[in-house]
C-alpha cells in the first residue's frame, strides 16, 4: 500500500468511468446487504428445517457443527436423517460465508486504483461463484430433507431468505462480470495503491465492526418487546402483540406492585448515593489539610484500593467481617454481648443504608482524586490573602477551596442525576438474599431476574427499553443544564 | 511521576504558632482519617490472617487480629480444586490477551481518527463514541450475544471489549497532542500509516496505553457478569470471580464442594472448613490486584485526569 495520492485509474472516458463508478457503488451495497445475512438468523438461508435453531445464524451455522445440529439428537437417532447431511449442509454454509465474506473483501478492495478494482472485481466474482456453490449444496440438502422417509417429522422449508440471497449473489456475479469485460486491462506496470481517504477507512473498518456488532445490534433485540415471545420460538405477526408488555406493565396489578416497589428502591438508593455525593468532595478537603506528606499518601492510597475490587470480593470481605461466624460475632460473643452469632448481612434493617454504606466504602477515596487534583491548581496567594484578612482555617475552607470545586461537583452531580436509574446491578445481586429481597431490588436486578432468572424475555425487555430511553432523556437534559449553566457540555 | 504532582499541592509552611484550636482540629482529622483508612484495609488483613492460622483455631473463631499457628497449606490445597485451578487459568488468559488486543486496537483506532483525510472522519468517530450512551438492555445484549454464537464461547470475553469508546476518547486525545512535524517527517520519508503508527506514535503514547491497559485489565480480571449470564451451560470457562460467588453461596458441606475434583486426601485434610475455603478463594482472587496496586497507582490519576479532557 501507498499513502502517495494516484489517479486513481489511468485515463478512461470520463462517461464510462461514472457509469462504473455507479457499479461499483451497487456492488458495495449489494456486498454490505449480504453481510448482514451472515449475521441476523432471522435472515439465515440455511435453516432449511425446522428442527435448525431459529437463533442460529448463517456464520453460526457454518463454523459451529454442536450448534446447528442441536435439535437433531432424536432424528439422528432414529435414523430419520443422515449425519453426512448435516456436515453437507454446514459445508455448504461454510461456503456461502466464505464466499460472502471474499465479495466484501474484493468491494474494499474496489476502493482502490484502476489495477486493484480489477482485482477486486475479480474477488468478487469468485466469491460470488463460491457462494453460489454453497447455496447449492444447501438447497441440495433440503432435497434430502424433502425426500427423507419420515420427511414430515424434520419440516423442511426453504426459507424465502434463500431465494433473496441467491438474487443478490447472482447480481453480484453479473455486475462484475460486466465490469471485468467491459473494463480495461490494467497496465502491467501499475501499482495496487489506494488514496488516504480510504485506506484509512479501510483501516478503520474492523472497529467499526465490532461498534456495529456490540454497540447497536443489540438494540435490535428490542423488537423483542413487541411479540409474545418465549426462548425458542420464532417472531411472526402471529405472536405479534404491539404495546401489550408496556401496557401490561401498568395494567396488571402484581407486575405493577413490583415496579413500584423496584423503582421506589431504584430511586431510594440512588437518591442516597446523589445526597452524599459531596462526601468525595469533602474528603478531599479534609485531606489537604493534613501537613505531613506520609500519612497523607497513606491514608490516599489504602482508601484507594477498594475501588479495584469487584462486588464479589467486596461481597466476600462482607460475609468475613459480618456474617454469622465472622469477625463482629466473635468479639461480640467474646465480649457477652450476644450469645450466638448473627448474620447481618440476612437482615431486612436499613437495606439501602447498608447499600450506600458499601458505596461509600468502595467509592469514596477514588471519588476524592479528581478533587485532590483540583484543589492542587488552586492559587495559593488566595489562601494568604484571606489569612491576612483574618479567616480561620474553616472560613478559608467555605469560602476558597469549597467555591473553586464548585464546578467539578457540579459535573459529578449532573452525571450522577443522569445515571439515577442505572444502579448497576452486581453490588445488588451478590448482596440480595431471601430476607431483604424486597429492599434490595433495584430496576437493573429486577429486569435480570425477570428476563435471565423467569424467562419473560418480552417484560423485561420491555422494561429495560424504557429504562434506556429515560436515561438517555435525563443525560440529554443534564447536558442542556450544562451547556446552559456554564457553557461547557459534559457529553 | 505522583511526587511531582503533588508539588503544588502542599501549603507553604507556617511558622507562626498553633493554636489550640488548631490541635483539637488536627487530632481530629488525623483520627478520623486514620479510622477510615483503617476500616480500608483490616477487612483483608483479617481473611489474610484466617487463611495462614491454624484452621481449628479459625473455625472457633479464634483469630481476631494476630495470626496463630502460621501455615499456607490453605493456598496449596484450594488451588488443587481442580475447578478453581480453571478458573484462574481462564481468567488470566482473559486479562493478558484482552488487555494486549484492546490496547493495540484502540491505539490504532484512536491514530486513525486523529487523521483529518479519513473518508466521513467525524461521523464515523461520533458512530463509535455513541455506542457509549447506547444501553439496549441486559436481555438483549444476552439475546445478540447469543444470536453472534458468543455464548459458552471465549471469544464473549474477548471481543466486546475491544472497542471501548471511553478508552478510544482518551487515546485519540493524547495522539492529537502529539505534535505533527514527528510524523509528517517520517511521511515524507516514504513510511506508510502503519509505519509512523508502528515507529512513531505507539511509542509515543505508552503512557496513555499504560492508563488504560490498567483500567482493562482490572476490568477483566474483575468481570462476572459475561461468565453469569453467557457461560451458563459451559463451567470451564467460569471467571474466578464467578467461581468465588458460586463459593460463598455455597452451602458449608465440604463433600459437597469436592464431589467433582480430584483432590487428595492430604489436601482434603487440610481444608478444614468451607470459611476457611471461601477466605483463601478471596485472598487468591484479591491478591493480584494488591501485588500490582502499586504499578496502577502510578497511572490511574492521570487517567482520571485525563478523562475529564473530552473528544
Amino acid at each position: 500500500m501507498q499513502t502517495k495520492t494516484g489517479s486513481p485509474s489511468g485515463t478512461p472516458a470520463l462517461a464510462e468511468s461514472r457509469t462504473s463508478a455507479r457499479v461499483y457503488q451497487v456492488l458495495r451495497l449489494v456486498a454490505v446487504v449480504m453481510f448482514l445475512f451472515l449475521f441476523l438468523p432471522g435472515l439465515n438461508p440455511a435453516r432449511i428445517s425446522g428442527l435448525i435453531n431459529r437463533n442460529l445464524s448463517l456464520f453460526t451455522a457454518g463454523i459451529s457443527h454442536s450448534q446447528l445440529v442441536n435439535g437433531f439428537s432424536k432424528a439422528f437417532r432414529k435414523g430419520w436423517i443422515e449425519e453426512s447431511t448435516l456436515t453437507a449442509l454446514q459445508i455448504g454454509s461454510l461456503a456461502c460465508v466464505f464466499g460472502i465474506l471474499a465479495q466484501a473483501g474484493g468491494m474494499c478492495a474496489s476502493l482502490g486504483s484502476h489495477k486493484l478494482k480489477r482485482i477486486g472485481t475479480g474477488v468478487t466474482l469468485g466469491g460470488a461463484v463460491v457462494s453460489m456453490a454453497g447455496l447449492g449444496c444447501i438447497f441440495a440438502c433440503h432435497n434430502a430433507f424433502v425426500n427423507a422417509e419420515k420427511a414430515d417429522k424434520l419440516e423442511p422449508v426453504l426459507p424465502v431468505d434463500f431465494a433473496v440471497l441467491a438474487v443478490f449473489i447472482a447480481i453480484s456475479a453479473i455486475l462484475s462480470v460486466i465490469l471485468l469485460a467491459t473494463g480495461k486491462k490494467a497496465a502491467k506496470d501499475e501499482k495496487c495503491e489506494i488514496e488516504p481517504k480510504y485506506q484509512l477507512f479501510l483501516m478503520c473498518l474492523p472497529f467499526l465492526l465490532l461498534a456495529f456488532l456490540f454497540g447497536y445490534l443489540p438494540l435490535y433485540g428490542w423488537r423483542y418487546a413487541f411479540f409474545d415471545y418465549k426462548a425458542g420460538d420464532v417472531l411472526s405477526m402471529s405472536n405479534f402483540v404491539g404495546f401489550k408488555w408496556f401496557t401490561y406493565l401498568v395494567q396488571n396489578k402484581a407486575t405493577r406492585r413490583d415496579i413500584i416497589r423496584v423503582m421506589k428502591n431504584t430511586l431510594g438508593i440512588s437518591g442516597l448515593g446523589i445526597a452524599t455525593s459531596w462526601a468525595s468532595m469533602i474528603f478531599a478537603v479534609f485531606l489537604a489539610e493534613i501537613k505531613n506528606e506520609k500519612y497523607r499518601r497513606f491514608v490516599q492510597t489504602f482508601t484507594t484500593i477498594p475501588n479495584f475490587i469487584s462486588w464479589v470480593l467486596i461481597f466476600a470481605v462482607a460475609t468475613a467481617i459480618f456474617s454469622t461466624d465472622g469477625f463482629i460475632s466473635n468479639l461480640m460473643i467474646k465480649a457477652g454481648v450476644w450469645t450466638t452469632g448473627k448474620n447481618l448481612l440476612a437482615s431486612d434493617a436499613h437495606v439501602w443504608l447498608q447499600m450506600l454504606a458499601w458505596s461509600l466504602w468502595k467509592g469514596l477515596g477514588w471519588g476524592a482524586i479528581v478533587y485532590i487534583a483540583s484543589i492542587s491548581g488552586i492559587d495559593q496567594s488566595l489562601y494568604e490573602a484571606a489569612k491576612v484578612d483574618g479567616a480561620g482555617r474553616f472560613a478559608r475552607m467555605w469560602n476558597i477551596t469549597i467555591p473553586e470545586l464548585m464546578p467539578t461537583y457540579c459535573v459529578m452531580l449532573l452525571m450522577s442525576v443522569a445515571n439515577i436509574l442505572n444502579n448497576g446491578m452486581e453490588q445488588y445481586l451478590v448482596f440480595s438474599n431471601s430476607a431483604n429481597q424486597a429492599s434490595i431490588q433495584v430496576l437493573d436486578l429486577y429486569v435480570y431476574n425477570l428476563g435471565i432468572g423467569n424467562g419473560l424475555i418480552p417484560l423485561s425487555t420491555a422494561i429495560g427499553m424504557l429504562k434506556s430511553v429515560v436515561s438517555v432523556v435525563l443525560l440529554l437534559v443534564a447536558n442542556r443544564i450544562s451547556k446552559k449553566a456554564r457553557g461547557e457540555s459534559i457529553i | 511521576m505522583f511526587a511531582k504532582k503533588e508539588k503544588g499541592y502542599v501549603p507553604p509552611k507556617m511558622h507562626e504558632k498553633l493554636s489550640a484550636g488548631d490541635i483539637v482540629f488536627s487530632i481530629i482529622n488525623y483520627t478520623v482519617f486514620g479510622v477510615f483508612t483503617l476500616a480500608c484495609i483490616f477487612p483483608f488483613y483479617y481473611l489474610f490472617i484466617n487463611t495462614i492460622s491454624d484452621n481449628n483455631l479459625v473455625s472457633s473463631g479464634k483469630i481476631d487480629f494476630i495470626p496463630k499457628g502460621i501455615h499456607f497449606g490453605n493456598y496449596l490445597a484450594v488451588l488443587q480444586l481442580g475447578d478453581l485451578g480453571q478458573a484462574l487459568v481462564v481468567t488470566l488468559a482473559r486479562t493478558v490477551i484482552g488487555t494486549i488486543i484492546m490496547v493495540l486496537c484502540s491505539a490504532l483506532a484512536g491514530y486513525i481518527f486523529t487523521k483529518r483525510e479519513m473518508w466521513h472522519r467525524s461521523f464515523w468517530y461520533r458512530f463509535v463514541v455513541l455506542t457509549m450512551y447506547l444501553n439496549a438492555g441486559i436481555i438483549p445484549w444476552y439475546l445478540n450475544m447469543s444470536m453472534l454464537g458468543l455464548t459458552n464461547n471465549f471469544l464473549a470475553y474477548i471481543l466486546p471489549c475491544i472497542m471501548v469508546p471511553y478508552n478510544l476518547i482518551l487515546v485519540k486525545t493524547y495522539i492529537e497532542s502529539i505534535p505533527q512535524a514527528l510524523e509528517e517527517s517520517a511521511a515524507l520519508d516514504g513510511a506508510n500509516y502503519f509505519q509512523r503508527f508502528y515507529k512513531i506514535i505507539l511509542p509515543l503514547s505508552k503512557p496513555i496505553l499504560a492508563t488504560i491497559a490498567i483500567f482493562g485489565a482490572v476490568n477483566h480480571w474483575n468481570s462476572f457478569q459475561d461468565s453469569l449470564i453467557l457461560m451458563q451451560s459451559a463451567p470451564s470457562l467460569f471467571t474466578l470471580q464467578h467461581r468465588l460467588y458460586i463459593y460463598l453461596n455455597q452451602a458449608s458441606n465440604l463433600s459437597q464442594m469436592m464431589s467433582g475434583g480430584s483432590v487428595s486426601q492430604a489436601a482434603l485434610n487440610s481444608l478444614m472448613n468451607m470459611k476457611v475455603v471461601k477466605y483463601t478463594v478471596a485472598m487468591v482472587t484479591v491478591i493480584p490486584i494488591m501485588l500490582f496496586y502499586p504499578f496502577m497507582q502510578k497511572y490511574f490519576e492521570s487517567g482520571i485526569m485525563l478523562g475529564a479532557v473530552k473528544g
